[in-house]
């Protein structure tokens, strides 16, 4: 394996890297850092995506989430087939819209097929019609569910049914073997009934790609909240844990470091258990996971910085305590911070996508891609899209702030820069 | 660097040996004498039978469902019930094919006594336990009494006898030396089919003591019935072998029986299309079951007599579904057509009466009282209450969101926009966690309508009835009696419901007692005493190579028995 | 004998007999050092636990129904909530509860037949430890030898090729992959099964001493089993060590380039000392140390995975008792489960800093 010759000599740039600000470094970065600062540029065009998904999902997405609005299990850029009135040839009926009102009528339908809902929405609509010119009386329907199209179509000519609805092409395929059978005509003569959906539906009709960007505010809300929490617990303690020193500092050390090296999943999941599905217990939940790591950088960047003359010098001057903390020591902590954040938001992003899909998070209505990924599993052979766009939604956001993160460690981080 | 390359190669190497060894078709033999060579079913040839020239035949069965209890006097699941009855004999069957016909199991057909109060059993002859040990009838009689020692009942966690003996039976003594007498507190018609449960088989006195329970013993567990359980790992695997002793109607006719725990549907599901299992059982869902029909080879096919699923509605003074108006406009709003379609594809079947079709008396109650979905109906009903679009009805639905499955929470959300749909109503859910979910349901101060359950425990219309209904008011299934709930006011509900309910269960007559189940259901629909929702299908999925007995009746289901049971004996493997 | 007795033997007897070794060896700030480190350990431990107690004892809710279902008399209920000491106060229940568990007392599980918990997590641990430590072996190999890679061709293509994929494996929620994997190797190729950690059959055959499938099956000369074990095992484990591998190629990485940085190493290659390969096995070697250290904390990150592993796989695992036990309020065990797993982590992050005191040159005490 050839092994990298390393440069000795060092570039100008790199000499005069110490001496100059940060809008200077920001603006200069591109030469600077080479290729980092292309992670960190895309990853914040990511972010940035993925913020403004997030603040104006009804802007960005079409249909509501909550709604049902096609049929179930419709795969990405399918179009619904369309679904025909079947009825014997010496039938009295010509249309859903004929049928007796005030009594059901049998019609057989194939199970799981979007047959059923088509037949129920023709005959609410000829309710609808008769009420409008005047009539009295409901066109109802008694669905009869069966497992195949040859076993409806026989209940059709034994007179178990009066009628069947089928997709026209199913039929197709069949009605060379019942020539006492007509298609009578369409179900459905609306347009929204033969839409199709970039993403496809999910298990129950809603659209995916709708569920998908309010998904996203949910995310970055709970990641965000949740690092937030950390962040604003954590750096007091850290800052006042390295200036205090002594018992203080030991026993929140050793609790934080107990809290670290704990599974965190495993905490989430308890408390959230506990405290039972909700938003605020998630965020509380997750945001109780990451104290540590702020606690711990702030406590060891405010040590090191206790020893640096300046802060020395401001004490015997007589500096109270909040000021050198607040004026020198947590500016030098800036950066690591800004670092963890995005890093922070990244796991908590992933954790609360565990927890929603261990069943353990949030409530009903609220469209969520660990729930989403959660029921689609089920579906893993017929409906593949339903686990490979959250899980890939969820994969890009947190790879936005993972990049982001890494990327500012590369620049951030003195150690790491060649000396 | 190059030792680190030489590492990894060899792990890489290693996997590679070890997955091209990991054939799952591998015949074994071991040194342990207890299990002998069998073939496993091929993994990856679906729909191949290749025959098996001789050597023993091993079936194995998945489910998804945990053993908890194994001892019969206090067992009361399902999953427990069928393997009980797998190694334990009650005292009577159900015949294959039917849910109403009996058929002797360790004793004969019972003898009713002139006024009703007592039924009398006669124990065959011979009957021996799995392990040798011969039945006498004073050990039957200890046994059953187990169900109605209130001590013993009380230190378990399921307690059937309180349910299922202690209601009805009042004590149970010997006759003679084969007769055993059940003396009863008041004359029940359907008893007999009691007697055919699982609470009703003769558990071995040296493993299940008649003064202490015993939930899950250690392997070999003995029995009077065709099979012995030989190995039990709880939440994994249970192995089934011929009890030599059993003398019934059912013997076995395989060498094994594997009992294979699966933690998901899904994985259950993979696993018999891979054929790594040769038949599915409880509980694989209609999406699951769907998808497997395309499988050349398998058969999928539905059970009825299934589970159904209701929301339990709070009667108690001071909630708003206390008026008869508001619960009236919620059952006529629901539309249980868009439930079965939009949550489970059209695989259940909505259900119109508390009492399901095909049980004697079961009539389309809610249908005849509402046609809903009537969202007429439902406004009018609610303005006549008092509400309106403008101050529109609150209601608090609460659910358990992992206990009946993940299609709950959708089904719930349905349901609110169903109501929603009204204009009139808001609806509030709320999910709970299964173990305090029930009491919280039923105690009447939480929620205004619940989610619930049902399977029977025993098949007559009697068990979909009085859990819900009692001779003064409402079932505990609905709400606890005062004072168990505190500050909970007992409602006014019709007498009629209590009055009928002890009428139809005294009366012998068949026709005579259908007509007042059916009177019944209509009073109840009009009480809205619960509102049923629908009538979940059960699938059991086999290979090609399994098949049951073709002399049973049942060609339908597998001739696996009953609708509802699974009588693992009748199996047979053709391979 | 009893999995778990069979575990600490397999695993803790080495351990004492290194930590004896390491005792007698060194000087004496380094016993004063090991000696502290222990006795930390313990308060570790104690707060972990006490934060689990409180969290679930806290809950708003009826602990009993989960025992008895709905069908329950009074007598039964009370006879329960003595039988669990949920009728003393909450000081009292601390105590015993803080007693149980250093008594390794794990109690009864409160759902279904009651077992000991200590069965049960018998059962378990060793399926658990079956899938962290092949999935941790495979991390670690795959993690390090790309991570110094990485680093030795800092700003080369390769580097940000590694780091790319180091993020985005660790970017992918784990069951999501976890999912991925078994729909293409188990559903379209076939060539891995479906679930489990054996072939249903061939589990029949294998008589069981530590639950610890490659070991039983080694032990009785089992080699179908061995077989069956090990095809079981290639998903789940790379699905859990391929997120991982991404956490520990960028750990190593930054190390091994702030070795790469000291002054010796720049020192020694403006020296032109011709033996470059000897002076960077010596860095790295160096640079392995810290790393060590940090990658046995994030034992953590592993035992969380293997929850989501577990029930994304089926496997009958410690992780997915605890999820199971959660979702019906068995207390009981989900109180030990965790305690099992801070005694865990507690005992790793013990060795690792044993470990490293002794390996670094540089720490002071």
């Amino acid at each position: 394996m050839a092994h990298d010759r390393p440069r000795i000599d060092i570039p100008d740039w790199e000499r005069e890297l110490e001496r100059v600000g940060f809008a200077r470094r920001l603006l200069r970065a591109r030469k600077w850092y080479g290729a980092d600062w292309w992670f960190v540029a895309i990853s914040s065009l990511m972010v940035v995506g993925f913020l403004l998904l997030a603040a104006f999902p009804q802007v960005f997405a079409k249909y509501d989430p909550l709604d049902l609005v096609g049929p179930r299990l419709l795969a990405p850029g399918e179009r619904p087939n369309q679904e025909v009135l079947i009825l014997r040839e010496d039938s009295e009926f010509e249309s859903i819209a004929d049928f007796e009102p005030d009594v059901r009528t049998r019609v057989a339908v194939v199970i799981d097929t979007p047959s059923s809902e088509a037949a129920r929405d023709a005959a609410d609509v000829a309710t609808e019609e008769r009420a409008a010119a005047g009539l009295e009386g409901r066109i109802r329907l008694e669905i009869l569910r069966i497992e195949t199209l040859d076993e409806a179509l026989d209940s059709l000519l034994n007179g178990e049914a009066v009628a069947v609805v089928a997709s026209s092409s199913a039929f197709g395929e069949v009605d060379a073997g019942y020539p006492d059978l007509v298609i009578a005509g369409p179900v459905s003569t609306l347009e929204q009934d033969a839409t199709s959906f970039p993403l496809g539906t999910n298990q129950v009709g809603q659209d995916v790609l709708s569920r998908l960007i309010w998904g996203a505010r949910i995310a970055i809300l709970i990641g965000f909240s949740a690092a937030i929490l950390s962040f604003v617990i954590g750096i007091p303690l850290g800052l006042i844990a390295g200036f205090a020193g002594g018992k203080l500092d030991r026993i929140l050390t050793l609790i934080m470091d107990s809290i670290y090296a704990f599974p965190g999943l495993i905490l989430a999941i308890a408390i959230t258990a506990v405290l039972g599905p909700s938003i605020l217990n998630i965020i509380a939940a997750i945001g109780v996971l990451y104290i540590p790591t702020y606690y711990r950088v702030v406590r060891g960047q405010t040590l090191s910085a206790k020893q640096e003359l300046y802060v020395e010098a401001a004490r015997s001057l007589g500096a109270r305590p909040r000021a050198i903390l607040g004026r020198y020591i947590f500016p030098n902590v800036i950066p690591s911070v800004a670092v963890i954040f995005s890093v922070n938001v990244a796991d908590a992003i992933l954790t609360g996508a565990g927890l929603s899909f261990l069943g353990l998070g949030l409530p009903l209505d609220i469209p969520d891609w660990g729930i989403d990924l959660a029921r689609g599993q089920e579906f893993i052979r017929s409906a593949w899209w339903l686990i490979t766009f959250p899980g890939l939604a969820v994969m890009l956001v947190v790879l936005a702030f993972t990049m982001m993160g890494e990327g500012l460690v590369e620049i951030f981080n003195p150690k790491l820069r060649r000396k | 660097m190059n030792r680190a390359h030489k590492l990894v190669a060899l792990l890489f190497a290693f996997a590679l040996i070890a997955a091209a060894c990991g054939d799952d078709d591998a015949t074994t033999t071991t040194a342990a004498p207890a299990t002998t060579t069998t073939a496993a079913p091929t993994s990856s040839t679906e729909g191949t039978t290749t025959t098996e020239a001789s050597g023993p035949t091993t079936i194995i069965i998945g489910t998804t469902d945990v053993i908890s209890s194994l001892d019969s006097a206090d067992a009361y699941a399902t999953a427990d019930w069928e393997l009980i009855k797998a190694f334990n004999e009650p005292l009577l069957r159900f015949q294959p094919g039917s849910n109403s016909v009996l058929e002797p199991g360790i004793a004969s057909l019972p003898v009713a006594s002139e006024d009703g109060l007592s039924w009398t059993v006669t124990l065959r002859a011979g009957l021996t336990f799995g392990d040798g040990t011969p039945l006498t009838v004073e050990m039957a009689v200890d046994q059953l009494n187990r169900l109605l020692n209130t001590e013993l009942q009380a230190s378990a966690p399921n307690q059937v006898g309180n349910t299922l003996a202690a209601p009805y039976v009042e004590s149970i003594e010997a006759v003679g030396d084969n007769m055993i007498r059940f003396n009863l507190l008041g004359p029940a018609g359907f008893f007999p089919q009691i007697l055919a449960g699982a609470p009703y088989t003769i558990a071995h006195p040296d493993i299940f003591a008649a003064e202490e329970m015993n939930l899950l013993p250690e392997a070999p567990i003995y029995g009077l019935g065709p099979w012995t359980i030989t190995s039990l790992v709880t939440g994994e695997q249970t192995v089934l072998e011929p009890n030599p002793f059993y003398d019934g109607m059912y013997p076995a006719q395989v060498d094994r029986i594997i009992v294979q725990r699966f933690s998901s549907p899904s994985a259950m599901a993979d696993a018999v299309r891979e054929g790594e299992i040769d038949v599915a059982w409880r509980i694989l869902g209609a999406e699951a079951a769907d998808d497997l029909r395309s499988v050349e080879g398998l058969h999928v096919e539905t059970i009825p007599q299934a589970p159904i699923r209701y929301l339990i509605v709070n009667h108690s003074q001071g909630r708003v579904t206390a008026l008869p108006a508001v619960r009236q406009a919620l059952a006529a709003a629901i539309d249980r057509d868009e439930l079965s379609d939009v949550v489970f594809g059209g695989a259940v079947t909505p259900l119109l009466s508390p009492v399901p079709p095909g049980f004697l008396g079961a009539n389309a109650a809610f249908e005849d009282a509402y046609q809903s979905p009537n969202i007429q109906l439902a406004r009018e009903l609610l303005m006549s209450a008092g509400y309106s679009e403008v101050a529109p009805l609150q209601i608090r639905l609460g659910y358990p969101p992992e206990h009946y499955g993940v299609t709950t929470a959708d089904g719930v959300l349905l349901v609110a926009q169903q109501w929603e749909a009204t204009g009139m109503i808001e609806v509030e859910t709320i999910g709970q966690e299964w173990s305090t979910y029930v009491s919280a349901c039923t105690n009447g101060t939480v929620y205004d309508v619940c989610v619930l359950g049902w399977f029977f425990d025993f098949p007559d219309a009697e068990n979909y009835l009085q859990p819900f209904i009692e001779g003064d008011g409402l079932g505990t299934m609905v709400l606890c009696p005062n004072p168990a709930c505190e500050g909970v006011t007992a409602p006014n509900i019709d007498p009629r419901l209590g009055e009928l309910l002890l009428e139809q269960r005294a009366e012998t007559n068949l026709d005579a007692r259908a007509a007042l189940i059916e009177e019944l259901q209509d009073v109840y629909a009009q009480e809205v005493v619960t509102i049923p929702l629908w009538l979940e299908p059960e699938f059991i999925i086999y290979w090609d190579w399994i098949s049951g007995d073709p002399n049973l009746p049942n060609q339908r289901t597998l001739n696996i028995g009953p609708d509802f049971e699974f009588i693992y004996s009748v199996l047979t493997v053709n391979r | 004998m009893h999995p778990f007795v069979l575990m600490f033997m397999i695993f803790g007897l080495p351990a004492v007999i290194a930590l004896a070794w390491v005792f007698t060896r060194g000087g004496d700030a380094l016993r004063r050092y090991i000696v502290t480190r222990v006795a930390l350990t313990l308060p570790m431990v104690v707060i972990l636990v006490s934060v689990v107690f409180v969290v679930l004892r806290v809950m708003p809710g009826d602990v009993v129904s989960s025992t008895l279902g709905p069908k329950a008399t009074d007598i039964a209920r009370e006879t329960i909530m003595e039988e669990l000491g949920l009728d003393r106060p909450l000081i009292v229940q601390y105590g015993t509860f803080l007693r149980d568990v250093f008594t390794l007392d794990l109690g009864n599980s409160f759902v279904g037949a009651r077992r000991p918990i200590i069965d049960e997590l018998g059962e378990r641990l060793p399926a658990t430890l079956e899938l962290i430590i092949p999935a941790a072996l495979f991390a670690l190999i795959t993690g390090i030898y790309l991570g110094t890679r990485a680093a030795v061709r800092r700003k080369r293509p390769s580097d940000y090729g590694l780091r790319m994929y180091s993020v985005i494996v660790y970017s992918m929620p784990i069951f999501w992959l976890g999912l991925l994997l078994r729909l293409v190797f188990s559903v379209w190729l076939d060539w891995t099964p479906i679930a489990g950690r054996i072939d249903v059959v061939t589990n029949t055959t294998l008589e069981r001493t530590t639950n610890l499938l490659v070991v039983d099956s080694i032990l009785t000369a089992n080699w179908s089993a061995l077989g069956s074990a090990l095809h079981h095992m290639v998903l789940p484990a790379l699905t859990l060590g391929l997120v991982l591998s991404g956490v520990f190629l960028r750990l190593t990485r930054i190390n091994v380039i702030e070795t790469l940085q000291e002054d010796y190493v720049v020192a020694a290659r403006a020296r032109g000392i011709r033996k470059r390969a000897v002076t960077y096995s010596y860095a790295l070697k160096n640079a392995m140390i810290p790393v060590v250290t940090v990658i046995g904390l994030q034992v953590a990150i592993l035992l969380a995975g293997a929850v989501l592993t577990e029930t994304v796989f089926n496997w009958p695992g410690m992780g997915r008792y605890l999820v199971q036990r959660i979702s019906s309020r068995d207390f009981q065990a989900v109180q030990s489960t965790v305690a099992v797993f801070a005694l865990f982590v507690a005992l790793i992050s013990l060795a690792v800093d044993v470990v490293y005191s002794v390996l670094d040159p540089r720490v002071k005490y």
